[in-house]
């Protein structure tokens, strides 16, 4: 019979202003970046869902919604098109004489709570709207409730000197959390937390509903539930995870994930069958290569056009390449490089257009890791014939 | 415009031999990700014409699988949308059908139901993107009975209906060629019509009730005096496939940009069924000119001059040029291609050459392994 109960419904917060991406989140939520050549950010957690067995997810977003809105649309890409549940986009919304923006992650989860009562689920699955990874959560959810935990919470070992940049679980020998740390000064664990949490919904709803009670509160996963449920002595156990995971919140976080997709070694490969990623997708006719042109160390996708040299870069759909040099770069959807530019180590917009014999960028291959800087020109901006962009720069559209 | 669309899956199968066996016309895989019946179904839907049916003859399994709900092109629909007509037996012979009247006989109801006013009735062996809205003005301008989908070409493809005009664009005669072109250019019927329905009905049902099966010589062709056929000139790019020699060459003609803005963009996009493939990843060691290359391919060796469809591979030291690899096909190490068709799921094994010549491409069948 069909009938409205799930299990367990997704909550995929992408609320986020994402101001750390600068240009690239002018216009548009974070979730609905380009990403990999023919996908957008959100396509990875909506793709793990639906691969995962969950058909229920609501997408909580307050920010620029509308492309977004319009990228979900009724879910079809990700066969989340269904006669119960499916996706919803979930903004804040009046109830009553009352109603605000989402004030925090908790809160936001706090003001749909009749949303997730509709499929009165035993679970509720939180995710994060800007994490590259491929992660089946039926494992997570199946370890969840065999160790009959109130919240499971991946994590992922990250390096000893990178974990104070994270949130770090402290675990007993048997896996449960004793100690959350959000970006410890010295961290006594590298476990750090992906974002990702189930939760037992009876329980989680009792904790929203007391967050919410406390003015002093800031509605946070990190800094008030988690503690308050610590405190309570409720059952965290922490789910490891040891596939590719990546945070792509900053412009060399995303720049290094599209890279990563050239390295066979990285842990990520979008051409695996068996956990396919999903897109919308443009109907574009497939991409041309033309005479004179090398392409090399390249992902290009449908619709676009090159004449250039190109080589460990990432060419997303209609991009139009004239007899350029491109290295080390990304080039988003539609944008159009001129013959004789030269863009190095760069982040190229959606439908930016760069000049002939623009530079854009520099060489970084001497700088390590989050020391490489990386160009940035936004969605829809114009650089001028021969203009030169440095490496520190971010060119907005007017 | 209150127009329906009828389709027939297959026509001169016979003369694309290999590429024919396992599936209709309409299913033949063209210009890296598509079907010959994209570009028609496109057409229509770009066109605001959203009930279409469907008619095949034999081998239909590959188009159903890619046609499906017709959700790709947006016609899975409460009202409309697609109807895939299987062949069914009408004359008591229980065979399947024989002509193009007989077909049409056998879906009258279907024609006949719904509000539409005109049927555009096609092939599915023409690459065009055409706005079909402009040849049904042209139709009701002219006030013509049978309005004829024509284009002024070079007939060099071995079966064609040229057609004649007394004068301005009324049809004087139809003439069947067979045999080799002459190269000169002649106006070609691109196998579509518009026609009012309560026309094509009447038109159908006579001949029907007269024994007579071929739509063309049996209507076109005897009707040329008492009907008002008026032919409908399309001055842009239109491949029309007919053997495997048009196949080939109409695909290479893809490889230039500006064909390709016409056929994939000009009056709306040219969709076709998702697959949810991932980019292509070239190597370090891959070199490719002048070639057209779809999604899912990984490439690691030479292409040239070349066409890949989705999911093809590529492996190092293999040399492909002026030759068309379809879907899920390998070149495996050190392997040539040249004036070669692989057809879907072709493996070609290490060292391997492989070579035909520019007026005849060699075929190699679906699945096999060379």
């Amino acid at each position: 019979m069909l009938s409205n109960k799930k299990q367990c419904v997704a909550m995929l917060l992408a609320g986020g202003q994402g101001t750390r991406l600068g240009v690239l989140t002018r216009d548009v939520a974070k979730p609905a970046v380009p990403f990999g050549g023919k996908y957008r950010i959100i396509d990875f957690p909506l793709s793990n869902c639906i691969n995962s067995g969950i058909d229920t997810i609501g997408v909580l977003t307050q920010y620029q919604p509308f492309e977004l809105n319009q990228y979900i649309g009724n879910g079809q890409p990700w066969d989340l098109d269904r006669m119960s549940g499916g996706v919803f986009v979930l903004p804040p919304y009046m109830k009553g004489k009352s109603g605000e923006w989402y004030k925090g992650t908790a809160n936001a989860i706090y003001q749909n709570i009749n949303f997730i009562d509709i499929y009165n689920p035993e679970y509720v699955l939180v995710l994060s709207g800007d994490h590259i990874y491929k992660m089946d959560y039926s494992k997570m959810l199946k370890a969840h409730i065999d160790s009959n935990a109130d919240s499971t919470i991946a994590v992922i070992d990250v390096p000893l000197d990178e974990a104070s940049r994270f949130g770090i679980m402290t675990c007993d020998k048997k896996g449960n959390i004793v100690k959350f740390t959000e970006k410890p000064a010295e961290p006594d664990s590298t476990k750090a937390s992906m974002g990702i949490y189930i939760f037992t919904w009876k329980t989680f709803k009792e904790y929203l509903i007391a967050d919410e009670a406390d003015n002093t509160s800031k509605n946070d996963f990190g800094k008030n539930i988690i503690p308050m449920m610590l405190k309570d002595g409720r059952k965290l156990i922490a789910y490891e995870f040891d596939g590719y995971w990546k945070d792509v919140g900053t412009i060399y976080s995303l720049w290094a994930a599209n890279m990563d997709l050239l390295d066979e070694n990285s842990g990520i490969n979008l051409a695996d069958r068996t956990w396919r990623v999903y897109a919308r997708n443009s109907a574009e006719p497939p991409h041309y290569i033309g005479v004179g042109a090398t392409v090399q160390n390249a992902i290009v996708s449908e619709g676009s056009i090159i004449y250039g040299d190109v080589k460990m870069s990432v060419i997303f759909q209609r991009a139009d390449i004239g007899k350029c040099i491109i290295e080390n770069s990304v080039i988003m959807p539609g944008a159009k490089v001129g013959d004789g530019a030269v863009i190095k180590y760069s982040i190229i917009g959606q439908n930016a257009v760069i000049g002939a014999g623009a530079q854009i960028g520099s060489d970084q291959s001497n700088r390590v890791g989050e020391a490489k800087k990386i160009a940035v020109v936004g969605p829809n901006a114009k650089v001028k014939e021969n203009e030169i962009v440095p490496d520190t720069a971010m060119i907005e559209a007017e | 415009m209150k127009m329906m669309g009828i389709i027939f899956a297959s026509d001169n199968e016979a003369r694309l031999n290999e590429l024919t066996i396992h599936r209709t016309t309409a299913s033949l895989p063209f210009g890296a990700r598509y079907r010959m019946i994209d570009f028609m179904l496109s057409n229509l839907v770009n066109s605001g014409v959203t009930r279409i049916g469907i008619i095949t003859r034999s081998n239909y399994n590959s188009l159903m699988d890619h046609i499906r709900m017709g959700r790709d092109w947006d016609l899975n629909r409460k009202n409309s949308g697609i109807a895939v007509f299987p062949p069914f037996a009408v004359n008591t012979s229980k065979e399947v059908y024989r002509g193009k009247i007989e077909a049409l006989y056998s879906i009258l109801d279907y024609i006949r139901t719904g509000n539409e006013d005109y049927v555009f009735v096609c092939n599915s062996n023409v690459a065009i993107n055409m706005d079909i809205e402009d040849m049904y003005d042209f139709h009701i301008a002219t006030g013509a009975d049978i309005t004829v989908l024509t284009r002024k070409q070079a007939t060099n493809s071995s079966k064609r209906i040229v057609v004649g005009a007394k004068e301005g664009t009324r049809v004087k005669e139809f003439l069947i060629n067979e045999g080799f072109g002459s190269g000169k250019t002649e106006t070609v019927s691109l196998n579509a019509y518009i026609l009012h329905k309560d026309v094509l009905c009447g038109l159908i049902e006579t001949a029907y009730a007269r024994g007579q099966m071929e739509f063309e010589t049996d209507i076109l062709q005897k009707k040329t005096k008492q009907l008002n056929i008026q032919m409908y000139n399309f001055n842009g790019y239109a491949g029309m496939i007919n053997d495997i020699k048009s196949y080939f060459n109409e695909s290479m003609r893809l490889l230039d940009t500006g064909i390709r803005q016409e056929l994939f963009y000009k009056y709306g996009k040219i969709y076709t069924k998702v697959k949810d493939s991932s980019p292509t990843i070239y190597s370090n060691d891959a070199k490719v000119v002048n070639s057209l290359i779809a999604d899912g391919c990984e490439v690691n060796g030479t292409v040239e001059n070349s066409i890949l469809f989705r999911g093809v591979k590529v492996e190092k030291g293999a040399v492909i040029k002026n030759s068309i690899v379809m879907e899920r096909g390998q070149v495996q190490e050190n392997s040539q291609l040249c004036y070669a068709i692989t057809d879907k799921n072709v493996i070609i094994r290490p060292n391997r050459v492989i070579s035909g010549f520019e007026t005849y491409p060699v075929v190699v069948v679906k699945d096999k392994t060379v």
